[in-house]
Order: structure tokens, then C-alpha cells, then sequence
């Protein structure tokens, strides 16, 4: 299983703290999150990326604590047990 | 008035020896607005010994509604000579230190700080606040927008960076929307990881608080 974890912005649009998909060969997180928006249906990708499918730079998406921009992006593979967190974080202060 | 007696409420919590390791204490602060104003002021009234304040900025109407340690007379005077006048007039014991100055990549912090509180408005400046940092040193984080916020310790040298974790993430365009009590509850939990820090605990190492006012969660994201 895979979880995803909401955070901040996306677990108020949400309305739910984690959600928990079966693993799937050969995914990475792009295509993981379109799986996750069918599963909730909910729209929220376009809090997370643009029209041509690229991050909107607002919020982090980390893999097992990892920030995907040190991974390989939305094309990091997605393996059994990994946790995703979705976090918009606060910029001001 | 005594420091014993001064002090007495918070010494029944935390007892004598965490007083003095608190009156031994240096925090250096960087930015002295909503955050950071709060932070300064709890930390004085708490009897810290020294704090290094950063800013650049002037007082501005729109700082009223959150920075509480400034008013209608302060008006286009600079941050920092306010800050220190107003936190002495609080506790003339701690000692203040003023560095008017705008975060940049050459900054270093002066020698004496181990402790750093980010209260910073915007993600560059931290980036190159963080960069001057010795190692060992911790920094503890905060942000906020809205009514979302976050605090979270790094040590420098063994936890992820704060331009890792963030790397990425893009300053919002304009002015980030702020409320008083958002402000002040996202630095009394910064003033309370800060006197975790000070004790030899920090709680939230590698570990963000996210705070959110709206709905009133708390949760623990691990990084």
C-alpha cells in the first residue's frame, strides 16, 4: 500500500487527514496523484500543478521525507510503502 | 524586584536551574515583524540574557494589526531602535543587540549564537540566513499565511537543510495575508521550542508542527 498523507491547504479542501491506495508496477507520483483524485473524487491537482502538468511551486510533495525535487519529480517511482506527504506551507512572518 | 521574584510564576514550571540556563541563554532573531516581534517580547519577559535582532524595515500601518511590539507613534521609525526601547522598557536585565541590516548570502551570524529563530518573511532571506549558520547550530523555523502555519527545529550539519525541504516552493505573489491572532499563536509555539532548544530538548527536531487556525488541528510531519 501507498499512503498519502494531506497537510495544511490540502487537507482542509480535503476534508481528510491520509488516504491509503494499493501499489500499482511501475508508477511514479504524477501518475499516482491522478489515481488518487479519481479514488477521492475530489479535484485538487490544480492546487498542486499547472496545465501542462508541471508543480505550481506551492506546495512541497515529499516521498518518504524527500522533496521530489531532490528525486527524479513527478517521475519518481513509487514503490510499496512509501509515504507521500502533500504540504503547502506557510511563506510569511 | 529580585530575579527570583521576578521570575517566580514561570520558575513554580520550570524551576530554578532552567531560569539560569534560560539568563545564560543568546537567541539571535531574524526579523522583528509579525513573528518575530512576539518572539522577542516573550523571550525578554522570560529573562533570555542576550538577543541579536535583524531588520531593515520601518513601521508601517498594515504592521499594526499583528506586530505588537510597535504603535501609531512608531510610524515610519525603524523597526529595531522601537524594538529595543520597548523590550528594555519590559525587562532592562536582557541584553540587545541591533543588526540593521537585510539577510544576504555573506551574512554570518556573530560568534556567541547558537540559536536562531527564523521569523522571517520570505523564503530567500532564510535561505541565506541558514547558509552563514555554524554547524551545530539550531534553527528554529516559523511561517505562517492565513491561517495555516508551521514551526520546525534544524540543526545545522545533521538535519536537512530548510532550502532542501523547501527547495522548489515559490515566494506567493504579493502581500501574504497575516492575522494578529495567527501571528502571535504561531510565535508562542517558536517561544516555546526555543526554551525546549535552550533546556537541551528541542520537540520539534526534524519534525514540523503545522498549525492550522481554521478547522484547529495540529499535526507532526517528520522530515
Amino acid at each position: 500500500m501507498i499512503k498519502i498523507q494531506f497537510y495544511s491547504l490540502i487537507r482542509l479542501l480535503l476534508k481528510r487527514e491520509q488516504f491509503e491506495l494499493p501499489t500499482s508496477d511501475n508508477e511514479n507520483v504524477g501518475q499516482l496523484l491522478q489515481r488518487l483524485q479519481q479514488q477521492i473524487a475530489t479535484p485538487f491537482l490544480h492546487k498542486l500543478l499547472d496545465e501542462k502538468g508541471e508543480p505550481i511551486l506551492g506546495t512541497i510533495i515529499m516521498i518518504n521525507r524527500r522533496n521530489i525535487h531532490h528525486l527524479e519529480k513527478l517521475e519518481t517511482p513509487i514503490h510499496d510503502g512509501d509515504v507521500i506527504a502533500l504540504f503547502p506551507p506557510g511563506a510569511g512572518g | 524586584m529580585s530575579a527570583a521574584g521576578r521570575y517566580s510564576r514561570q520558575i513554580l514550571h520550570w524551576g530554578e536551574e532552567r531560569q539560569q540556563q534560560l539568563e545564560a541563554a543568546t537567541v539571535l532573531i531574524a526579523g522583528v515583524g509579525g513573528l518575530g516581534a512576539t518572539v522577542s517580547q516573550l523571550l525578554t519577559r522570560a529573562g533570555i540574557g542576550k538577543l541579536y535582532l535583524i531588520d531593515d524595515g520601518l513601521v508601517n500601518w498594515p504592521d499594526l494589526n499583528r506586530q505588537t511590539l510597535y504603535s501609531e507613534t512608531d510610524i515610519g521609525q525603524p523597526k529595531l531602535a522601537i524594538a529595543k526601547q520597548r523590550l528594555q522598557q519590559i525587562n532592562s536585565n536582557v541584553k540587545i543587540e541591533l543588526l540593521p541590516k537585510r539577510i544576504a548570502h555573506s551574512f554570518r551570524p556573530p560568534a556567541d549564537v547558537s540559536i536562531i529563530a527564523d521569523c522571517l518573511d520570505n523564503y530567500l532571506s532564510r535561505f541565506d540566513l541558514e547558509a552563514g549558520l555554524a554547524a551545530g547550530s539550531f534553527l528554529i523555523h516559523g511561517g505562517i499565511e492565513g491561517d495555516q502555519g508551521q514551526v520546525l527545529t534544524l540543526q545545522k550539519g545533521t538535519s536537512q537543510s530548510l532550502a532542501d525541504i523547501f527547495a522548489g516552493t515559490r515566494q506567493p505573489q504579493g502581500k501574504i495575508p497575516v492575522t494578529g491572532a495567527g501571528a502571535t499563536i504561531l510565535a508562542g509555539f517558536m517561544v516555546n521550542e526555543l526554551f525546549n532548544t535552550i533546556f537541551g530538548q528541542p520537540q520539534l527536531l526534524n519534525r514540523f508542527l503545522i498549525v492550522g487556525l481554521s478547522d484547529l488541528h495540529l499535526t507532526f510531519l517528520e522530515v
